[in-house]
């Protein structure tokens, strides 16, 4: 057995040497016979022969010899890998074009499947991710499908839902860290109980919460995320144990979490939140979140069914605050990746058009090449080679151009995916599962596999068909070119012709709407302004507040260079935005039950509203006189004032709703112009503007209305707060500006990639026509010259030429838009504004196609009008 | 009819044969072709253009394994050896040969 393999390898890689034994072995035989001949009496010259003669065949038995070998099928192999190489050696144009093609279309492909990979289909890093859930409130009223909930209403889920091992609630806080370099502001979660038992991840170092330190006063430990570790606290491996002074007070850092864990995402500093007091008194105001870990049996929808039941109990139970109030259970990956998933296909399902497309180019330029070689392929036909063995050659090119394609295709890939995580929108979740793995690299492996079939198969196929004689008698290239693969390629352009179409509507539908989108009037004037997040409340008295807030105010106005200030505790477009859903009574009239109003309140400086660009459409603005002491007055945005005083005037009027626990009866003194909260695509939300002094939220957001350029103005403005408050710390700074593009981000992003696809395909797609095109032409030119010489002019032929184009142009562009009805309703959830089946935009892309065409059709055709007939008809 | 027929049952008995002749030691192929011939007393003729083939294809098999060595006047030849599979093979062999002949030779002498 392993003599067999010993031999097997030998005659594998020392070929040459094994062919000399060979000779030389049979050469000692004939040596023997000829000796052996002499001796019975014939001549040297006689007993050579004779010994020759005798053998039965020297040659054949030499074939026979190495066909025994059992290296045949590997040395054939080799012998059509190294002529194919040659071939395509031969032709470096051909061959680079193609391999750089085919390493364009396998790089994106794979770059994408990487992070389709990474964002959607990785296992989330918890334990049994299936069981986790997140628990909401929806409010019909308001038609907010899915809100936080309040703390009370948490506590009611978790006393009455049976359905869960254990449900953890989630408020977002903030520590402000001093002591330790620069003071900085570090957005963060406070996490009831098993937070991190639910999500079953176990921290990098250190330790996650004990049971007693939700206890009050025994609270100060904190866990740190691996991104903060990093950056902030250049990954200290001495960290863990060491005390931290967080909002004024000693905290034990107890562990940091691995890179993997970010949920909730955007925040990487949990600290354990245990009981308040009034914790069963807020009901109104909605910023907790929860998980829950399902109790092994339980179906979701069992648990859905639950949770309405107890949400219509709380409603019947507090209906000023929960009536009309439902709740929903989303599973934990939908909350994580459902906002990208259907984008992320779209785009994933686009790069493959695009791979599609230039395989059909490259299967289509391998059918020419192979056209012009029927005659060898006929010749080796003829000498015996089997069917299987020429399909075998053509394949294996194809196969070299993939593998080529491929290979580069994949060192592609890394440096596409590294640009891909850089470029794309901060928001992108599970961002750092995005890498090139051996899954990516399997795919690619398949992909080249694909390719190398599709692009070989259609030509091989084509070329190995038995006509034989045909080929042989085929003298020359005649006027015709050979009508099947002709009709083939141009099969194939029209296919390219609609995919890249397809592509083209779809980057066109997405582009309209991002203009419509950004043409939408966010309410207010972004441009040079500056805001910074700052927590207010910690160890301070409302008074105290307000009096910070005035004091900073004025410094700020003074400074050079401030055109207005303002604060306010939901800056529209921010995240951090404190959201306070009130139900109120207006004066005077009657509430129906059940038709109880809401809106949200947000607490403003008297100047907040101007400096913020927000028109005053009635009444006066609010003054530094409404203050706490004072008649207690509200404005109104134009979306309230609309809803319930569509016919009257709703100045002076009074509404009555609760702020801070205390029941407030205000009168409204102005109307001011609609926002969008949080997004161009959201509709404005009824709102009250209160006065600060009377809603002195904890965390609120300054608002710096600037003269030049609005950051260079930072340093200073850091400096009069901290004028105030020495160590007053900064959560989020940014420009308004660039809060609204961080809300369009993820949008650009989708637009680039999509719309550098279609761009890609059109350009692969016109390449396609140009060639098929110039090589028809081409192969007609004893046609064009007799017809040039029978008196056609330059515009006949001109027509001849590209009619033959733009026919297959036309086909593929209603193929194409026939595939796009049916296909861009799938990415309807990503447009804004225009339907799927936007009329514009299908014209106007089926237009840009066609001109694409004309050129690619019209530089072939000029070409043709040039021919010389005297030559053309020489020609042969 | 005579040569034309031995050759054919020639080549179809040849591994069987070549095993045989190496069961006493290793010899190159001028060596098996006349030794063949020998102990046959020139009946079989060993045809050389089908014997170099089977001693390779044998190789390939692992049956013999083959070293280069000095034949007599000092001449390079390569030797062939029968493996320990090749005897394995070789006893297998001979015993179906044995139950065809005999079955053969009932047909021949009682049918």
């Amino acid at each position: 057995m392993l003599s067999g393999i010993k031999t097997w390898l030998r005659a594998l890689l020392r070929r040459s040497q094994v062919e000399r034994e060979l000779d030389e072995e049979l050469r000692y035989h004939l040596e023997r016979q000829t000796e052996q001949n002499v001796r019975l009496g014939m001549s040297p010259e006689e007993a050579r022969h004779a010994a020759f003669r005798s053998f039965g065949g020297v040659e054949q038995a030499k074939e026979r010899s190495r066909d025994a070998r059992g290296v045949r099928g590997l040395e054939d192999l080799w012998q059509d890998l190294r002529y194919g190489a040659r071939m395509l050696l031969k032709q470096p144009a051909f061959t680079l074009i193609a391999v750089l093609t085919l390493a364009l279309g396998i790089g994106a492909t794979t770059a994408l499947f990487s992070v389709v990979n990474g964002v959607l289909l990785r296992p989330l890093p918890y334990r049994d991710e299936a069981r986790i859930v997140t628990l909401w409130q929806s409010n019909l009223h308001s038609g907010v499908a899915r809100e936080e909930t309040s703390p009370a209403t948490f506590l009611d889920w978790r006393e009455r839902l049976q359905s869960y091992e254990a449900i953890a609630a989630i408020e977002p806080f903030g520590h402000s860290l001093i002591g330790n370099g620069e003071p900085e502001r570090f957005r963060s979660w406070v996490v009831t109980e098993n937070f991190f038992e639910i999500l079953g991840a176990a921290p990098l170092q250190g330790r996650t919460f004990l049971p007693e330190e939700f206890g009050t006063g025994r609270g100060n430990v904190v866990v740190l995320g691996y991104g903060l570790w990093q950056q902030r606290f250049g990954g200290d491996p001495h960290l863990v144990g060491r005390q931290l002074t967080l909002n004024g007070q000693p905290h034990t850092v107890i562990g940091v979490m691995p890179p993997e864990f970010q949920y909730p995402p955007g925040r990487e500093l949990w600290a354990p939140r245990g009981p308040r007091a009034n914790d069963r008194q807020i009901r109104g105001g909605t910023y907790i979140k929860v998980i829950g870990r399902l109790k092994p049996g339980r179906t979701l929808a069992g648990a859905q069914t639950e949770l309405q039941t107890v949400a219509a109990q709380l409603s019947a139970e507090y209906p000023q605050t929960n009536a009309q109030v439902g709740a929903v259970i989303v599973p934990m990956r939908e909350v994580i990746v459902g906002q990208v998933r259907r984008g992320l296909l779209v785009l994933f399902g686009a790069v493959g058009f695009v791979l599609l497309i230039a395989c059909a180019n490259i299967a289509s330029l391998l059918l020419a090449r192979a056209s012009q070689r029927s005659r060898e392929l006929a010749i080796r036909a003829a000498l015996g080679a089997g069917r299987a063995r020429l399909l075998r050659q053509l394949l294996i090119e194809s196969a070299l151009l993939a593998g080529l394609g491929g290979m580069s295709g994949v060192l592609l890939a890394y440096w596409l995916i590294e640009a891909l995580v850089a470029l794309s929108p901060g928001n992108l979740p599970r961002l750092e599962q995005i890498r090139l793995d051996p899954l990516a690299g399997a795919f690619a492996a398949g992909l080249t596999l694909l390719t190398a079939l599709l692009c070989g198969l259609i030509p091989a196929i084509q070329m190995t068909r038995p006509n034989v004689q045909a080929a042989l008698k085929d003298e020359g290239r005649t006027a015709t070119g050979g009508r099947t693969p002709q009709r083939l390629r141009q099969l194939l352009v029209v296919a390219e012709m609609a995919l890249a179409l397809a592509l083209l509507v779809g980057a066109g539908l997405l582009m309209r709407s991002f203009v419509t989108l950004m043409r939408v009037n966010p309410g207010f004037t972004t441009e040079r302004a500056l805001t910074l997040e700052v927590q207010l409340g910690r160890n301070r008295t409302p008074e105290q507040m307000a009096a910070f807030v005035a004091q900073a105010q004025e410094r700020l106005s003074l400074l050079p260079g401030v055109q207005a200030v303002g604060l306010t505790t939901a800056l529209p477009f921010h995240d951090n935005q404190i959201v306070i859903p009130t139900t109120f009574s207006i004066a005077d009239r009657a509430a129906a039950p059940g038709q109880e109003s809401t809106a949200y309140q947000i607490g403003v400086t008297p100047d907040y509203l101007a400096a913020l660009g927000v028109p005053l459409l009635r009444g006066r603005a609010l003054t530094s006189f409404d203050q706490a002491d004072a008649v207690p007055v509200v404005l109104i945005n134009q979306t309230l004032a609309r809803r319930h005083w569509p016919l009257e005037d709703p100045l002076g009027k009074k509404i009555a709703f609760d702020s801070f626990g205390r029941a407030m009866n205000c009168e409204i003194v102005g109307v001011v112009g609609d926002v969008r909260p949080r997004g161009l695509d959201q509709e404005p939300q009824p709102e009250i503007y209160l006065p600060y002094a009377q809603a002195p939220f904890g965390s609120a957001t300054w608002l710096v209305r600037t003269a030049g350029d609005p950051l260079s103005l930072l340093p200073a403005v850091k400096e009069k707060i901290r004028e105030v408050n020495p160590t007053q710390t900064f959560a989020s700074i940014a420009t308004l500006e660039q809060l609204l593009d961080h809300s369009t981000s993820r949008r650009r992003f989708n637009l680039f990639l999509l719309g550098s696809f279609a761009a890609l395909a059109l350009l692969l797609a016109g390449i396609g026509l140009y060639g098929l095109i110039s090589y028809t032409t081409a192969q007609r030119t004893q046609e064009i010259g007799i017809r040039i010489a029978l008196g056609a002019q330059g515009g006949d032929v001109l027509q001849l030429v590209i009619g033959q184009g733009m026919k297959l142009a036309l086909a593929g562009v209603a193929l194409g838009l026939v595939t796009s009805l049916g296909l861009t309703r799938l990415m309807a959830s990503l447009l804004f504004g225009i339907s799927a089946t936007d009329t514009l935009t299908f014209a106007g892309v089926s237009l840009l196609l066609l001109s694409v065409a004309l050129l690619a059709c019209w530089i072939p055709a000029r070409r043709a009008t040039k021919v010389d007939p005297m030559i053309a008809l020489r020609y042969e | 009819m005579g040569k034309q027929k031995k050759t054919d049952l020639l080549q179809g008995m040849l591994d069987l044969l070549v095993l045989r002749v190496l069961r006493h030691g290793p010899l190159n192929g001028w060596d098996i072709m006349q030794r063949i011939q020998l102990v046959s007393g020139e009946v079989l003729r060993v045809i050389p253009g089908s014997l170099y083939p089977a001693l390779h294809r044998l190789e390939a098999q692992g049956l013999v394994a083959a070293e280069w060595g000095a034949s007599e006047n000092n001449r390079r030849a390569k030797f062939y050896q029968l493996t320990a599979a090749g005897r394995k093979q070789l006893n297998a062999e001979w015993e179906t040969w044995k139950r065809f002949s005999s079955a053969v030779e009932l047909i021949l002498r009682d049918a």
